[in-house]
């Protein structure tokens, strides 16, 4: 144990920038599910909104606007960007607003490439301000920071035990109805790792704030707004709107027919997507220290939708928990394959194909992803 | 023109390409009535139906519900005047819970405003109790109460057909528009469905029935329209429809 808390600490900087990242992801992939696993909408340019808030942030806190009021504004202009997109394509059947969310990504990174004036092209943006940096902690501040760690932790497992509750509970109650509910046994055994995952962030959030670096007050922060992010979209789309969008995803007639004015729906729920990226590309810009039109590759869009498709389309849980999984896979690839004696090269290449691979796997055995239910596949229209 | 019309389209029409479906079609109906609406297959009485909704825009003609003019409303909002339509083929939502699809049904749900979401939780679970409650109590008198936490692209064709006419009741409209209820439904189903008509027809609901099973238009309707290559070929009683000389042609062939 000892052992283990000293090994810990040796690498826990490393082990804050994995959990910034996948915070910032699951953010991102957040705002994806929103679209695409509630409203049914295929958006392949899920990257846009968060160059856009990235650049927004960095641009704006470079002219001195403070933070907080920079990324509001990054959050604004996403959404705006999704405004834009929606009110032109979305009364237009869903595969055109999968083409035209492509072109838009494309064109603002070709923007972020070519326009030296507005985010200064290739060379990137550097130096700009970044939460917590020039922040020295004293007892207190660390004490305010760990008690803040803990509520999110405490958070996040209460919200675990939720789940699996409501599980069980389901899983008594309708037995013989049209589909089977998760067996408890899976639920202990994938609430267990939950929970060691849960625990092993928080013991390592701890040994970081106390010897304190700015990345530690970073990853307070992105933990924090991803717990806001979550709670505020599970009480949405457990609402009445949640119940339009999903209706308006399964046929928008039968949407229409009862009086739902679906074209406005499916805008809020394009824009509301897209300002959730945009506050994840703040984050994003915050981590990488450095911004450069090729960190927002469009590869960067088909990671989101791995994560979502693994953790489960049309769950919040899932879509966390694909971030993490994402993740988790990107550092022990990092680490293990380089032991077996791959050059670089193939390594990435390789690391790559594997991907592909397990996402094959998954679609063949799990379909649904790992936290969906199998029953929203089989049942036709 | 008295008070008591609820709904009358006049010189209806609506062109396909070169095809007329709908060529200057008239129907009206009367608060609480039944209104039945029979024609061969390809007479355009589906087509009639989406005009009235305004799921397709009208070439020419009007639709006067309540006395106001509706056929140049989007149509999420003849909705929300009291008129509800149901599909041919049913549809129900069915990656949704049967007590879902009922409670999407309601209008003006607090809820249903992505800011209140948030800031008026109270208001909603107040509404959703009350919405609950009334959804419930209609699946039982359907008989698919025990259904309500199934999803509902489990359920056969007949209940949902029913969970169908049931969903828009939830709506509390002045007049439902059905589509073929009885296509496709076993008979001891079809009885039941009439009974619920006749039921919800006392409560003060109007309907206007496309249908192609004789019987049923027959015992429900107090006023059949017979639509034939997409225009008026006649109306009247049941009685004075089955004594028509016109309509059998129509029907059966010279």
């Amino acid at each position: 144990m000892l052992n283990f808390i000293i090994n810990l600490s040796n690498n826990s900087g490393y082990i804050v920038s994995l959990t910034i990242l996948t915070s910032v992801f699951a953010i991102f992939a957040l705002g994806l599910n929103l679209q695409w696993g509630f409203s049914g909408l295929i958006n392949f340019g899920h990257i846009a909104f968060m160059t856009i808030g990235a650049y927004t942030t960095v641009m704006l806190s470079l002219s001195g606007v403070p933070l907080i009021v920079a990324v509001i504004i990054g959050a604004g202009l996403a959404a705006l960007l999704g405004f834009f997109i929606g009110i032109s394509t979305l009364r237009l059947r869903e595969d055109y607003l999968a083409i035209v969310t492509i072109g838009v990504s494309e064109l603002v990174r070709l923007v972020a490439n070519n326009e030296e004036w507005l985010t200064r092209g290739v060379q990137g943006v550097r130096r700009y301000q970044i939460p917590f940096v020039d922040w020295e902690p004293g007892i207190l501040g660390k004490v305010i920071a760990i008690a803040l760690l803990t509520g999110i932790a405490i958070f996040a497992q209460w919200q675990l035990l939720r789940g699996i509750k409501n599980q069980f509970k389901e899983y008594r109650s309708v037995q013989n109805k049209s589909y089977q509910p998760t067996k408890p046994i899976v639920c202990i055994i994938w609430g267990a790792i939950a929970t060691i995952v849960i625990l092993f962030i928080y013991i390592n959030g701890i040994i970081s704030l106390y010897n304190y670096h700015y990345q530690a007050g970073l990853m307070v922060l992105a933990l924090l707004i991803l717990a806001l992010v979550y709670s505020g979209l599970e009480i949405l789309v457990r609402s009445p709107w949640g119940r339009v969008i999903k209706a308006i995803r399964e046929d928008e007639e039968i949407a229409r027919a009862l009086g739902k004015n679906v074209f406005f729906y499916k805008l809020q729920a394009f824009m509301l997507g897209g300002a959730i990226a945009g506050v994840a590309g703040s984050f994003y810009a915050w981590q990488l220290n450095a911004v450069y039109p090729t960190s927002f590759e469009p590869l960067q869009t088909f990671n989101a939708w791995i994560i979502v498709v693994v953790g489960g389309a049309g769950n919040n849980p899932g879509t966390i928990l694909g971030a993490i999984i994402f993740w988790t896979y990107d550092a022990v690839t990092r680490f293990l394959l380089p032991q077996l004696g791959i050059d670089n090269a193939r390594l990435s290449a390789l690391r790559i194909m594997v991907i592909g691979l397990i996402l094959m796997i998954l679609v063949m055995w799990r379909p649904q992803g790992i936290l969906g239910k199998k029953e929203e596949l089989t049942l036709g229209k | 023109m008295t008070k008591n019309i609820l709904l009358s389209a006049k010189g209806l029409s609506k062109s396909f390409g070169g095809i007329k479906a709908v060529n200057n079609a008239t129907i009206e109906l009367k608060s609480g009535s039944i209104t039945g609406l029979i024609g061969p297959n390809g007479a355009g009485k589906t087509t009639l139906f989406n005009l009235l909704a305004n799921f397709y825009t009208p070439d020419r003609g009007e639709v006067i519900f309540a006395s106001k003019p509706i056929h140049q409303l989007p149509t999420h909002k003849i909705a929300r005047q009291g008129m509800v339509r149901t599909f041919q083929v049913a549809r129900v939502l069915s990656r949704l819970s049967v007590l879902e699809n009922m409670l999407l049904a309601p209008q003006k749900q607090t809820g249903e405003n992505i800011i209140k979401v948030w800031l008026d939780r109270k208001t909603i679970k107040k509404e959703e109790k009350l919405n609950r409650e009334k959804a419930m109590s209609i699946l039982e008198s359907v008989g698919l109460d025990s259904k309500a936490k199934d999803y509902a692209g489990a359920l056969s064709g007949g209940q949902r057909k029913l969970l169908e006419i049931a969903r828009t009741l939830m709506s509390d409209p002045k007049l439902i528009l059905l589509d073929e209820p009885a296509a496709g439904v076993n008979p001891t189903l079809i009885n039941q469905i009439c009974d619920h008509i006749v039921n919800w027809n006392k409560a003060g609901i109007s309907f206007l029935i496309i249908e192609h099973n004789m019987d049923v238009i027959m015992s429900l309707c107090d006023r059949i329209w017979v639509l034939a290559e997409g225009s008026n070929l006649a109306d009247g009683t049941p009685e004075e429809i089955q004594n028509n000389p016109h309509v059998l042609e129509a029907y059966l062939g010279q």
